[in-house]
């Protein structure tokens, strides 16, 4: 069955300089496994093409079943500088909680 | 066990008064903490300054102390912010003024000092302080000449020592978010400031906290539609104990709640590895952090530890970079799409005409892809669409070239394709400040913590 991420988690971000970082939190404990397994670094990158321009690393806080995806060269420069109109990224995760993931 | 209850007052410039208004009345909190610090304010607070030396603090510091601060006096709740922004002296004096306007006689205005480098650069340099960016390893020569702000993030020191020396008010410049509610739990709860485990704990503990309503039911994902009057939001109020432990709640009667959920989503607000949290005072661990609900708006918040604190501070360092020119317009059915990309065809040939300079634009369609971009979703291709915003945006290297862009889209209600509107009025020209990531070792930063006790206008004893 198809889901989407939303369907498992919800989240928030923000910014430091360059890099926008995407908190998701598991609704469930069976979610968090099904997050852990699905939400790779790989697809995230994938799922943000050219937005993000430079590295994703995922860090793991178990006790509160939350991943935190931190994205370089994501903002068009920064915050300061950037053209975007969500020039602080604090929509970014919205678009990680519409990816499509298998949950099987 | 040894506790201490602190408040968030504010936690932005420009948030609204309510909340710690509504604080002071209803809960017991012992010290109210405000932020109102960001990466770009110190930026804008500095060109306040260069213009005028008065100037170079956030000024909504001044009806925020209207707002509360002769019942804090009454009730002993002390307060620590970073208002002083660029210039904390001046902010220093304009509390003095406005505490013998209240006739607070006797309040104690502390001032923190010692962030801002930006006369010392050059000599640090020559005493080999590198200042390279720490994202690009680039040196700092690249910017040298534009550079209009050097702050360093400091921690705690300089607040823990007012606090020691009985300071009603302390305000500081750029210390770190953190800092303004550790200084209050290393003074009340007796930690040494190489305590890592207890001082990265409160590290963590402010950092669920110094956003204020982000907290409590602000901006919630996990379920903003039940959170009841988030008009009447109340801002986190919160015990910390001597073993590094917490109890998040938030003022009674007031709006939002707290969770397990939006204490969770404040936790991973801008934090890169949880593991490694790095501030002036700390570094913290979140990682292995624990939220457990103990009652109706109580979120008890334990498993936090820390390393030692880095060798370096963290510089945030402000360089002009240009201004951004911007034009919107929006186009109605038949052919909105179409049109939509005619008329930006059209300002690009304008553009063109008038000898137009950008190193970088950008094209969003608002409601399409307005806050992802072209990166993410393809511009729009539906015919039958009723209406499409455009909006154009530039970086550019003078301010002229930046007010061409909106000059030249104007032509677009008369001379271009059918069904444009909403231009709008002409936009303020805004400058951009590119922030320049580095680091310093400690050695070169020394705090200095200045009281003044308030005195009766007429014998004058200004800080």
């Amino acid at each position: 069955m198809k889901r989407r991420v939303w369907d498992l988690a919800h989240g928030r971000s923000g910014d430091k300089g360059d890099v926008c970082n995407m908190g998701l939190i598991a609704r469930s404990g069976e979610a968090w496994e099904v997050l852990k397994r699905e939400v790779t670094e790989e697809r995230v990158k994938a799922h943000f093409g050219d937005l993000i321009k430079g590295s994703v690393t995922r860090y793991e806080l178990p006790n509160i079943h939350a991943l935190n995806f931190v994205c370089r060269g994501a903002l068009d420069g920064g915050g300061t500088l950037s053209l975007r109109s969500d020039h602080l990224g604090k929509v970014m995760y919205t678009w990680l909680l519409r990816m499509e993931i298998d949950d099987e | 066990m040894k506790s201490v209850k602190l408040g968030t007052g504010l936690a932005f410039w420009g948030d609204s008064l309510r909340p710690a208004i509504d604080m002071v009345e209803r809960a017991d909190i012992q010290y109210m903490c405000c932020d109102h610090l960001a990466e770009l304010t110190m930026a804008i607070l500095s060109k306040q300054k260069s213009k005028n030396p008065d100037l170079g603090y956030t000024t909504d510091i001044i009806p925020f102390l209207r707002g509360v601060l002769v019942k804090c006096r009454e009730r002993g709740i002390r307060i620590v912010t970073d208002s002083g922004g660029a210039n904390p002296e001046s902010c220093g004096r304009e509390v003095v003024k406005l505490c013998q306007e209240l006739g607070l006689y006797g309040t104690k205005v502390a001032v923190v000092t010692g962030d801002d480098i930006m006369d010392r650069i050059d000599e640090l340099m020559a005493e080999g302080v590198d200042f390279i960016n720490t994202d690009t390893g680039e040196p700092l020569s690249t910017v040298r000449d534009r550079v209009t702000q050097a702050n360093v993030y400091i921690g705690s020191e300089g607040i823990v020592r007012a606090l020691e020396q009985g300071a009603d008010i302390v305000i500081c410049g750029r210390v770190t978010d953190a800092a303004l509610y550790l200084g209050p739990m290393i003074h009340e709860l007796g930690w040494a400031m190489d305590d890592w485990e207890m001082l990265g704990a409160g590290t963590g503990i402010a950092h669920c906290i110094e956003c204020g309503g982000q907290a409590t039911g602000g901006l919630y994902s996990g379920g903003w539609q039940d959170q009841p009057n988030l008009v009447g939001l109340g801002y986190p109020v919160t015990t910390v104990f001597e073993n590094g432990e917490a109890v998040l709640s938030k003022t009674p009667q007031t709006g939002g709640s707290v969770t397990v959920g939006t204490v969770s989503e404040q936790l991973v607000y801008e934090v890169m590895d949880p593991a490694n949290y790095l501030s002036a005072d700390s570094n913290a661990d979140v990682s292995q952090i624990r939220l457990e609900q103990i009652a109706p708006d109580q979120v008890k918040i334990s498993n936090i530890t820390g390393k030692p604190a880095p060798a370096t501070l963290k510089v945030n360092m402000g360089y002009r970079a240009g201004f951004v020119g911007e034009a919107q317009f929006t186009y109605t059915w038949p052919d909105a799409v179409k049109k939509a990309k005619a008329g930006l065809a059209f300002l690009a040939d304008r553009l063109a005409q008038v000898d137009f300079k950008a190193s970088e634009t950008r094209i969003e369609y608002i409601g399409h892809n307005s806050m992802w971009g072209p990166e993410v979703i393809a511009p729009p291709e539906d015919p039958d669409l009723a209406e499409i915003v455009v909006r154009f945006a530039a970086r550019c290297p003078t301010k002229a070239d930046a007010r061409k862009v909106f000059t030249e889209s104007v032509p677009l209600y008369n001379n271009g394709p059918a069904g444009a509107a909403g231009i709008g009025t002409r936009p303020p020209i805004k400058e951009l400040y590119g922030i320049w990531p580095c680091l310093i070792p400690r050695e070169y930063i020394s705090v200095t913590t200045t009281i003044t006790e308030v005195q009766p206008e007429a014998e004058g004893a200004e800080p």
